[in-house]
């Protein structure tokens, strides 16, 4: 099965219009994104690859489910009227499932640490076949760092986390791509002023910018990538989900969406309106190899905070550095690295680690050899390209990077050495004296009066226009390069919030984000201000106290307001709308009883900004419709329940799904709702009106076409005409689809029957010539 | 404006429905609702229900007001005493964040302001009256279809006069 047109470039791949759909279905916009997929090479029984898709193919529900979403939990919906008390607490339950969109934020946001090798490291790393160098290597483990670490909250008070996780970036990683928004200041906004020319050269590079995670497109091309393969190796999710089925909970995201998720938290870029991106540390490495090692740590530092690697301007340059010494362990000898590394540790303090790697490539068949883990927050684009060089590969046995065991584990001790002792410790560092010295006083009466007077003073002055690109008016933006720089006490506040957020202190992080609110709004820095307003939001949602309608009414959907607000009309930021919104939706969702409703509300919000693709367009709408059947109905007759709203939304999305060509998530929405509609109290009360009847009847037929070609045919007599045209343009199919070959043979003695006269010959003459489908219509 | 108005009984099933457009400003009368999305509207109502039977025991009035919203598309909802309710679906032709004109007074332009709110109940207060009527046939049980062509007609000129 190798096409011929194997070297076509990638570019985003929407939607194969595989599926002929009738016209009436608006798929124009489908059509203009469609198949280029088509011409991307398809290597079915590549297992490699197949291996790739295993994030969406496996069941998520086969893992215990813990009681999460709105279970065992006494439902306050205090703005109704079949509430219980009102006020009742809403105590969340612990996120422990992966899939749980908790889980997916703390893993999201995390501190990230830099990665800047010498040469000669590089070299080593590139011997063990990484040719992304010491990062590369890294990376995978850190996203789960061995053991429990213990964090100290504000208060003093230490708590564990068993799945504390960092981020390894290379340095320099995650610039934004400036949006394209042509010619307007707001994508200067978030770029920022490069400094020198290193830095714009390194963003030239393809491998460095696909490292950047935000771009929207790129997530829906790589979910429909998934659900392409999910689409044309149906036995491998349909049994899934036969098996597990009765479990199945509206809890339990479809894969997809929990992917589209991860894709959108990945690769958060570095800019200057949040620190989330920004290096917590950096390890600076050398190895053994090197002659001069003392002096080549100091260049390498010299670059990192000078030099060409040196980051832009609103990143505060004051990380922490983390020397190492990668010794190796075959060509060179123990003793002098031992040397060595006493010499560092003399010059640079406690903040060093001996990493003892052997420099050979391992291969699968070593004595010791394990499967190197994939990362499992690679952004869109790298595993769009990870996809495409897999299917590229002419051997198909699944070949994966391998790792000795011996260095799994010197990784993994390093970087849990260098997260208990050094990156924890000197965030938390930070947190106290930024919190002492920034953030209380703002937080006394005194801090009000500042605030105040700032305000009046603004307020005062007409002149506040002309002054503001300095530091007049009392105003630390810099509304001309749209950036706080790093050591204003905004800009400090803010990363005291988000190194707050980041080790999980999530009440510290809400009562900065809201200090900062409203300074950000006072300085007119939009973007500023819709990111803190998102990560208040957030913070607020995750602190597992009960929030009552009316205090979530005015902090919680005024904070996500002004967040997708500024997001979107003052900057056109789509990516930072849909992530708080869709953050917004999930956690609302799970706070259970009335908050499913302003869930479901912003779930629809969302639809209505069009920031998201056709892709998107269908997994929100499935969200909104499991937004709405986790709101359980009170006493026997489920008063209070929202099972038809579901419903539409289910069907709603199953509509989207074979527009886009996917009958198979088409079926399981319809099964969805069919299920919704019988377990109503009136359980045909649909069929009483026809057109929506109609409509649903013919969408399950049409599924069913589409999944079993050969049975409908044979009834396709009674349907009409409308399957006619279908199996007419299905046979233009049938070159790119070899499995539909089985049709060919049905198709002829089913039209025969027909004996629809005008139609035959026009189906017969479409088999010959294949003209394209409008002809027929 | 576009209006979808249903009777739905207490079974959730459609007793009457009429499509029918704005006769104020010009409006000629007819729905303007797009072809391949007309199932909407009847989705659109089925599911109002679920609010319906939150929202009736809020309030102890009769008419509900608007109290769904899809889209474009606002629901208002009329119970009777007898459990049967009057859905009246309004589109806005234009959005109604695209306030060119600010035409602030006109209900077509304003789904959500007092003076559509007052219309709309004047609509059906009207309806309730003919609908009584109606009922009161010796011939009609309860959740039986209502084909009377006369009741549809006075329906027709409610529409005509208030919205």
């Amino acid at each position: 099965m190798t096409s011929p047109d194997n070297v076509s470039p990638p570019e985003p791949a929407a939607s194969p219009l595989r599926m002929s759909l009738p016209k009436t279905r608006g798929s124009a916009e489908t059509q203009s994104m469609a198949s280029s997929a088509s011409t991307l090479p398809y290597r079915v029984s590549n297992p490699s690859v197949s291996s790739l898709f295993a994030s969406t193919s496996t069941p998520t529900g086969s893992r215990p489910s813990s009681p999460s979403g709105g279970l065992g939990r006494s439902i306050s919906l205090s703005g109704s009227v079949f509430g219980g008390i009102p006020g009742d607490s809403q105590q969340l339950p612990p996120a422990e499932r992966p899939e749980d969109p908790r889980n997916l934020i703390i893993q999201a946001f995390i501190p990230h640490v830099a990665v800047h090798t010498s040469q000669d490291t590089h070299d080593l790393v590139k011997d063990k076949g990484f040719n992304g160098g010491l990062w590369e290597l890294l990376r995978p483990f850190g996203e789960r760092v061995q053991g429990k670490v213990i964090v100290r909250d504000s208060i003093g008070a230490g708590r564990s986390y068993d799945n504390f996780a960092v981020r390894f970036v290379q340095l320099g990683d995650g610039l934004e791509i400036p949006e394209g928004v042509p010619g307007s200041r707001k994508s200067e906004e978030g770029k920022g002023p490069s400094l020198n020319g290193g830095i714009n050269e390194s963003k030239s590079f393809p491998a460095q910018s696909s490292r950047t995670g935000g771009s929207i497109s790129q997530i829906e091309t790589l979910v429909d990538r998934h659900l392409t393969h999910a689409e044309d190796f149906p036995n491998m999710t349909g049994e899934d989900y036969l098996t597990f089925k009765e479990n199945r909970d509206v809890d339990t995201a479809s894969p997809f969406y929990t992917l589209y998720l991860r894709r959108l938290l990945s690769g958060i870029p570095l800019t200057p309106h949040e620190s989330f991106a920004h290096p917590v540390a950096c390890v600076i490495a050398i190895s053994s190899r090197n002659t001069n090692p003392i002096e080549t740590l100091r260049n390498l530092y010299q670059e990192s905070s000078v030099g060409l690697k040196r980051l832009p301007l609103w990143v505060s340059n004051e990380y922490l550095r983390y020397y190492v010494l990668v010794h190796d362990e075959e060509r060179d000898d123990i003793a002098k690295s031992m040397t060595m590394f006493d010499q560092m540790k003399r010059h640079f303090g406690l903040h060093c680690h001996l990493l003892r790697l052997r420099s050979s490539n391992c291969v699968a068949t070593d004595d010791d050899s394990v499967q190197f883990p994939r990362s499992e927050w690679v952004t869109a684009s790298e595993e769009i390209a990870d996809i495409q060089e897999r299917e590229m590969q002419e051997d198909i046995d699944g070949s994966f990077p391998c790792i000795y065991e011996s260095d799994m584990t010197a990784i993994k001790t390093f970087i849990r050495g260098m997260v208990t002792q050094s990156v924890v410790p000197s965030m938390e560092r930070c947190i106290s004296t930024w919190n002492d010295q920034v953030a209380s006083r703002r937080r006394g009466i005194s801090g009000r009066f500042i605030s105040l007077s700032k305000k009046w003073t603004g307020f005062g002055s007409s002149s506040r226009n002309s002054s503001s690109n300095g530091a007049g008016s009392g105003s630390n933006y810099d509304a001309l390069q749209g950036f706080y720089r790093p050591d204003s006490p905004e800009a400090v506040m803010r990363k005291l919030a988000d190194y707050a957020f980041m080790l999980r202190d999530w009440k510290l992080a809400q009562s900065t984000y809201e200090l900062l609110r409203s300074d950000f709004m006072n300085d007119k820095a939009w973007k500023y201000h819709a990111a803190t307003n998102e990560m208040a939001a957030i913070s607020t949602l995750l602190i597992p106290q009960a929030l009552s309608s009316k205090v979530r009414l005015e902090t919680v959907d005024q904070m996500l307001e002004s967040a997708c607000y500024s997001y979107i009309t003052r900057c056109g930021a789509s990516y930072g709308a849909l992530r708080s919104l869709l953050l917004g939706t999930e956690l609302l969702r799970l706070r259970g009883g009335s908050a499913t409703e302003d869930a479901a509300k912003w779930g629809t919000k969302l639809l209505e900004y069009k920031v998201v693709g056709v892709i998107g367009d269908a997994l929100i709408k499935e969200r909104i419709s499991a937004c709405y059947a986790s709101k359980k109905g009170a006493g026997s007759g489920l008063w209070g329940h929202r099972l038809r709203k579901s419903a539409v939304w289910s069907i709603l999305a199953a509509d989207a799904w074979l527009t886009l060509g996917k009958p198979q998530q088409s079926k399981q929405r319809l099964d969805e709702a069919s299920a919704k509609y019988s377990s109503l109290a009136n359980k045909d009360s649909l069929s009483h009106f026809k057109m929506a009847n109609d409509f649903s009847q013919g969408l399950g037929n049409e599924v069913q076409l589409a999944l079993y070609p050969e049975s409908s045919v044979e009834e396709s007599g009674a349907i009409g005409d409308l399957t006619e045209t279908r199996i007419a343009e299905e046979s233009e199919d049938f070159d790119s689809r070899p499995h539909r070959r089985s049709l060919m043979g049905a198709t002829v003695p089913a039209l025969a029957t027909l004996g629809s006269a005008p139609l035959h010959g026009t189906v017969m003459e479409g088999e010959g010539d294949l003209k394209p489908p409008d002809h027929f219509e | 404006m576009s209006y979808y108005f249903a009777i739905i009984g207490t079974q959730d099933n459609p007793l009457f429905e009429y499509e029918f457009g704005s006769s104020k400003q010009g409006g000629d009368g007819v729905a303007r609702f797009p072809e391949q999305a007309r199932h909407m509207n009847q989705f659109i109502v089925h599911s109002s229900l679920d609010i319906v039977e939150e929202v009736q025991w809020a309030s102890g009035q009769m008419y509900l007001k608007c109290i769904d919203r899809f889209y474009n598309n606002y629901v208002s909802c009329f119970m009777t005493g007898g459990n049967v309710k009057f859905f009246l679906l309004h589109a806005p032709s234009q959005p109604a964040s695209s306030t060119a004109t600010r035409a602030s007074t006109s209900i077509a332009a304003n789904p959500t302001a007092p003076q559509t709110e007052e219309a709309i109940k004047q609509f059906f207060n009207e309806i309730y009256e003919n609908w009584v009527k109606t009922i009161m046939n010796p011939f009609y049980q309860v959740n039986m279809e209502v084909k009377s062509p006369v009741f549809r007609s006075r329906v027709a000129a409610a529409g005509k006069k208030y919205l």
